[in-house]
């Protein structure tokens, strides 16, 4: 057992796995909106990341593309538990990533909203980007997402039905 | 002594190692098993998303360019028309700002199919170049450039500037369309008129391009850039931006 390894009392080996599943269930819905939101309308998608100014225009476009259904296939894996580390390394990379662009846009002076659920691109006049909400938001996501790629796959989690992760007898062999 | 010994405990022994054997098989098969359910999933995820990627991408695949262009016609209040002689619906209104973002987009993704339409007579294009920012420095560079295509008198050189324009749109973040690139980039178009370099520098259709701008924002309740108009109908902008269903939409509209 993955956690007989570590000096935890009985109450966090009892208490980890429900962290676990919260933290799947936040992340990936989160995930799954964001990208729900952006997948109807791709041109927007691409409107947004390139108002980033970060990618090259033949960069920006396939990203824009690709990101709403990355998003809501990360996001599925999660709240389901399945393949639960991978789909947590990638939804926190992708945190991390909109942080980073977030905090670019606000050091470069940009006036964009983030384009995080949909929408994005410039500010009309009155608005007021929300870069340090953002951050905070997107931060609590990656940490979020190191936890549940930390102690996979917690309760719920098909990941431990098929008995892919989790439960593993013979986790000394794969750790080698 | 020694081989009697072993031969007795050899027996047990045996039978230990076959039942230890068994169970190392058996974990090895069940290792396996997860191997491929793990890698299944892994590949099926990744056709999800590779799916996804593709479908957005054929929806939103531009046209192929003609190359070749309907009578395009410069308006007194500085809208352009193309279109074949004849052709007067349905009507396709474009309006746009030279400095936005997404109207480079739409230009991008569906810029070709509007041209295509038009040169085969399936649509009357009107385009609205009007500025729609109210904050500097994006307002002064959409009326930098919307002066300078109102300078330009040539409908196929008005299109070929509208063009380079919008590829070269600068940053909403600071001044761009300078007169210097303005003046070059209508060159590049074909642009010949004496006048022209003048009127680009001292922004003789700047009041104009605002009155006009400010009459059309109010009069057809513009709320967002691009806005194109089918018959006076605001078209979806899930259609707008996926040339093949554009295309549909519009030759619809014409039965």
């Amino acid at each position: 057992m993955t956690a007989s390894s570590f000096p935890l009392s009985p109450k966090a080996t009892m208490t980890i796995p429900w962290v676990t599943t919260v933290a799947r269930l936040v992340l990936g819905g989160v995930l799954i909106a964001a990208g729900g939101l952006k997948i109807g309308n791709p041109a927007d998608s691409v409107v947004a990341v390139k108002a980033y100014q970060l990618l090259p225009e033949s960069v920006a476009v396939p990203v824009g593309y690709a990101l709403p259904i990355l998003e809501i296939v990360v996001g599925l894996l999660l709240v389901v538990g399945l393949l639960t580390r991978v789909a947590g390394v990638i939804a926190g990379v992708l945190m991390f990533a909109f942080v980073f662009g977030i905090a670019w846009a606000w050091a470069n002076g940009l006036r964009i909203d983030c384009g995080c659920f949909g929408g994005g691109g410039q500010l009309a006049a009155g608005q007021e980007p929300a870069y340090l909400l953002d951050i905070v938001r997107d931060f609590g996501l990656v940490l979020l997402a190191a936890w549940a790629v930390r102690f996979p796959p917690g309760r719920f989690a098909l990941d431990g039905a098929l008995g892919l992760e989790g439960g593993r007898r013979d986790d000394e062999e794969d750790e080698r | 002594m020694t081989t009697k010994g072993g031969r007795t405990n050899t027996m047990p022994k045996s039978a230990r190692d076959k039942i230890k054997e068994q169970q190392a098989a058996a974990r090895a098969r069940e290792r396996r098993k997860r191997l491929a359910t793990y890698v299944t999933t892994g590949v099926v995820a990744l056709a999800a998303v590779g799916a996804g990627w593709w479908y957005a991408a054929m929806n939103s695949r531009s046209e192929e360019a003609a190359g070749r262009l309907a009578p395009v016609s410069i308006q007194p209040d500085g809208s352009v028309v193309m279109a074949q002689a004849g052709v007067t619906g349905p009507v396709v209104d474009i309006y746009e700002d030279f400095q936005c973002p997404a109207c480079k987009e739409l230009e991008r993704v569906s810029g070709a199919t509007f041209k295509n339409l038009a040169l085969e007579g399936k649509a009357k294009v009107v385009y609205h170049p009007i500025t729609i920012f109210s904050q500097e420095p994006t307002r002064s560079n959409s009326l930098r450039a919307a002066n300078a295509a109102r300078c330009v008198a040539d409908g196929k050189q008005w299109m070929a500037f509208h063009d380079l324009l919008f590829r070269n749109q600068p940053s909403e973040t600071e001044p761009g369309f300078t007169p210097d690139q303005l003046k070059a980039w209508g060159k590049e178009a074909g642009v010949t008129s004496p006048g022209f370099d003048a009127c680009v520098t001292q922004e003789k259709n700047r009041e104009a391009q605002a009155a006009y701008s400010k009459k059309i924002l109010d009069g057809q309740k513009i709320q967002h850039t691009p806005t194109v108009k089918l018959n006076g109908t605001e078209i979806d902008n899930g259609v707008l931006f996926s040339p093949r269903q554009l295309r549909d939409e519009i030759t619809g509209a014409a039965k």
